[in-house]
C-alpha cells in the first residue's frame, strides 16, 4: 500500500514542478477599454485572457494575426508591448443563494461592503439557452401585485414580458413593485408544502448610481432584499461591464432554474445595454448597421432572453422569468431596439406618458399591452373576475371618443361608459404597494357584479380602500377561502354577496 | 497608418508569393521587397511595413528564444535544440538569453507558445493560488 502512495506522491510532486505550456501574445494597441493583441495563436472565442497585474480581458474578435479583446477592468498599468496569455477559461460568475440580499457588480464581486460572498457554484456568463426538449409550457403565474397587469396582462413563470415606455412613465416602478410582491408572497408562505418561492434579480445597466441606490433603499424598506440580488453596472462602469451585466444576471437566475427554484430577472434597461454593446463593437471596429448598432444586436438580445425558460422535472424543474425594460424616445416603438425586443419577448406592457400625466398610474396602455402566454398562467379566481375587463375597457375607449360629441346617449352606451370609467379608476394604484390576489379578486368581483355602479366615479378609490379595509378586518375568512381554493365557487359567491351587502349598507 | 483593404490584400498576396512549400524563402523575400521598392505602388511604405510584420510573425514561429537565469552549457543547449527540433521541425533556429530575474529554470518561447519552468513563474502561480483561492 505504502509503495502505491509513495508513487502517487512522487507523481504529484513531479506534476507540480513540471513545465507549464501557455499561449502568449503581445499588446500592440490599447485604449478605450479595448486591446489589440498580436500572437495568441491558440486563443478561443470568448476566452478569458490574462493581463499582467491580475487584469482579465475577453477575446471577442479573432482576426488574422491579431486578436481584439475587451478589458474587464481598469486598463491603467497595461502598456503597449506587455505579454498576455490565454487561460483556457470562460468568464464565470459566482451563483447561489449566498448572493441573495447582496449588491454585486458584473463579475459577481460584492459592492455593498457586506463582506465576501459564499457561492454555491460558478456559472459561465455566456451559456446556450435550454433547448426544446428540456422545456415545459408556462402555466404558473407570477403575481406582480399590480391589478391592471394581473387582471389583463398576466405574466407566467418562464415568460419574457417587456416593459416599454418613455422616460419617467413608471417602468422601473412596475419591476420594483413586482419584486416587492414576490418577497411579500415568499414571506407569507415560507415553509408551506408545495409552495415555490420566486427569487428576484435586478440588473441595473447604465443606470445612475443614485437610481440604483434609490431602488435598493425601496427594496430594503419593503423587506424584499432577503429574496433579491442586485447586479449593478451603473453609467460610470465600463461599457464592457454594462454589456456583460445582464448575462451575469441570467447566469445567477439559471442556477435557481437548475436547482428546482423559480427566478425573476429584471433587465433595467436593455436600451442602454444595446448602447454599451454598440460602443464595444465600434471600438472593436466591427461594421455598423442601422443607427450604428452592429449587425448582431438582435442576436445579443435574443440569446439573452431565450435563457428565460421553464424547464421540466428532468432538467432542473425551475424557471427564469424575464422582465426586460426598454426606454423609447417620444413614444417611438418603431425604432430599432424597441422593435427587436418586442419581437423577441412574449408580450409587452406599454406605458404611456399621456396616461401618466392624466393621473392614471400605472400608466398601462390597455390597447397596446399584451401577454402572449396569456390566461394559461392566470389564477382561476382572477380569470373568473377579469375575463371580460379587457374587452369592456376597449369598448369604453371607443365609445368615450364618440361620447365627447353628444350628450344624448342610450342606456346601454351610458352603462358601458360608466363601467369603463370605474374600471379605469379602480386600476389606479400607488407605487410600492402591491395587492394580494384575493384582495384583487374581491375588488374586481364587486365591480363586475354591479356593487360599484351607484358609487360616483370620484368616490371609487375611496370605496375600494374602505372595501379592502373591511375585508381585511372583518371578513378575513372569505379572503383566506379565496386564497386557498384559488377559484370562486358558489360557496364563496354567497359569502361575497353577503359581505358586500353588509358593507354597502354601512358605506357612506 | 491604416492600410486600406486593397493594400492589405496585396500584402497578403506578396506574402504568399514569398513562400516555398509553406516556408519562408529568403531569396523570394528579398526579390519581393526589391520589386515593391522599384515599382512604388500606392502606399508602398505601409505595404512594406505590413509585409515586414507578417514575415516577422512567420519567422517567430520557427525561432525559439531560450531564457535561463545563468548561461546554459553547450551540452544542455544542444540537447534542448535536438528535442525542440523533434517537436517543431528541423529548420527551427534557437537563441539563448540570460535573464537573472527568472531566478532559476528555463523559459522557452516559440511563436506564441511559451514553456515556462522558471522559479519566477512558479512563485507567481503560488501567489495567485494563495491570494485568489
Amino acid at each position: 500500500m505504502s509503495s502505491i502512495l509513495q508513487e502517487l506522491e512522487s507523481q504529484i510532486s513531479g506534476l507540480k514542478t513540471s513545465t507549464t505550456k501557455s499561449n502568449v501574445g503581445i499588446v500592440r494597441e490599447i485604449g478605450d477599454g479595448v486591446a489589440r493583441i498580436e500572437g495568441l495563436s491558440d486563443v478561443m472565442l470568448n476566452e478569458l485572457i490574462e493581463f499582467p497585474g491580475g487584469l482579465y480581458g475577453l477575446a471577442l474578435n479573432l482576426e488574422e494575426g491579431e486578436v481584439g479583446c475587451i478589458l474587464l477592468g481598469d486598463e491603467k498599468g497595461v502598456v503597449e508591448g506587455v505579454e498576455v496569455k490565454t487561460t483556457g477559461r470562460l468568464l464565470s460568475v459566482p451563483v447561489g443563494k449566498g448572493l441573495l440580499g447582496r449588491v454585486v457588480d458584473t463579475l459577481g464581486a460584492p459592492v455593498d461592503g457586506k463582506g465576501p460572498i459564499t457561492a454555491s457554484a460558478i456559472y459561465p456568463v455566456e451559456k446556450v439557452a435550454p433547448g426544446i426538449i428540456k422545456r415545459k409550457s408556462v402555466s404558473q403565474p407570477v403575481q406582480t401585485g399590480i391589478m391592471a397587469i394581473d387582471a389583463m396582462i398576466p405574466v407566467g413563470r418562464g415568460q419574457r414580458e417587456l416593459i416599454i415606455g418613455d422616460r419617467a412613465t413608471g417602468k422601473t416602478t412596475i419591476a420594483i413593485d413586482t419584486i416587492i410582491n414576490q418577497a411579500r408572497i415568499n414571506k407569507a408562505n415560507e415553509g408551506k408544502p408545495g409552495f415555490r418561492p420566486l427569487y428576484s434579480i435586478y440588473v441595473g445597466i447604465g443606470q445612475k448610481n443614485s437610481n440604483i441606490a434609490r431602488s435598493l433603499a425601496v427594496l430594503e424598506a419593503a423587506g424584499a432584499m432577503p429574496y433579491t440580488i442586485i447586479v449593478s453596472a451603473p453609467a460610470s462602469d465600463t461599457a464592457t461591464n454594462q454589456y456583460l451585466a445582464p448575462f451575469s444576471g441570467a447566469a445567477m437566475g439559471e442556477w435557481f432554474m437548475d436547482n428546482g427554484m423559480d427566478a425573476l430577472i429584471v433587465y433595467d434597461d436593455l436600451s442602454k445595454h444595446a448602447v454599451a454593446y454598440r460602443q464595444v463593437s465600434l471600438l472593436l471596429k466591427r461594421p455598423s448597421g442601422r443607427e450604428a448598432y452592429p449587425g448582431d444586436v438582435f442576436y445579443l438580445h435574443s440569446r439573452l432572453l431565450e435563457r428565460s425558460a421553464r424547464v421540466d422535472e428532468k432538467n432542473g424543474n425551475g424557471s427564469v422569468t424575464a422582465l426586460p425594460i426598454i426606454e423609447t424616445q417620444a413614444g417611438d416603438v418603431s425604432a430599432y431596439i424597441p422593435t427587436n425586443v418586442i419581437s423577441i419577448t412574449d408580450g409587452q406592457i406599454y406605458l404611456e406618458t399621456d396616461l401618466f400625466y392624466q393621473g392614471i398610474r400605472p400608466a398601462v396602455s390597455v390597447g397596446l399591452s399584451v401577454s402572449r402566454v396569456g390566461s394559461a398562467a392566470q389564477i382561476k379566481a382572477v380569470k373568473q373576475v377579469a375575463g371580460k375587463i379587457k374587452g369592456d375597457l376597449a369598448q369604453f375607449r371607443e365609445l368615450a371618443a364618440f361620447a365627447q360629441f353628444g350628450s344624448d346617449l342610450d342606456a346601454k352606451t351610458k352603462s358601458i361608459l360608466d363601467r369603463g370609467a370605474r374600471i379605469v379608476e379602480l386600476f389606479k394604484q400607488v407605487q410600492y404597494n402591491p395587492l394580494a390576489t384575493e384582495v384583487m379578486v374581491t375588488t374586481l368581483w364587486s365591480m363586475q357584479n354591479g356593487y360599484m355602479d351607484d358609487v360616483a366615479v370620484d368616490k371609487i378609490k375611496d370605496f375600494q380602500l374602505k372595501l379592502q379595509d373591511y375585508f381585511a378586518t372583518r371578513k378575513d375568512a372569505v379572503l383566506a377561502k379565496i386564497r386557498d381554493t384559488g377559484a370562486i365557487n358558489d360557496d364563496i359567491t354567497a359569502d361575497l354577496k353577503a359581505a358586500l351587502s353588509e358593507f354597502k349598507s354601512s358605506y357612506r | 497608418m491604416k492600410l486600406d483593404k486593397d493594400a492589405r490584400k496585396l500584402t497578403k498576396g506578396l506574402f504568399q508569393l514569398s513562400l516555398t512549400n509553406g516556408r519562408l524563402d529568403q531569396k523570394k523575400v528579398s526579390a519581393v521587397v526589391g520589386k515593391v521598392i522599384a515599382s512604388k505602388p500606392r502606399s508602398f511604405v505601409g505595404i512594406l511595413k505590413e509585409y515586414q510584420r507578417l514575415v516577422r510573425l512567420e519567422v517567430g514561429k520557427h525561432h525559439a528564444v531560450v531564457e535561463s537565469a545563468t548561461p546554459l552549457d553547450k551540452q544542455a543547449g544542444d540537447h534542448l535544440l535536438a528535442n525542440l527540433r523533434a517537436k517543431y521541425g528541423n529548420d527551427l533556429t534557437i537563441e539563448f538569453k540570460t535573464t537573472p530575474e527568472l531566478l532559476g529554470g528555463l523559459r522557452i518561447k516559440i511563436g506564441s507558445d511559451v514553456f515556462d519552468s522558471s522559479v519566477r513563474e512558479r512563485l507567481a502561480r503560488l501567489e495567485t493560488q494563495l491570494t485568489h483561492a
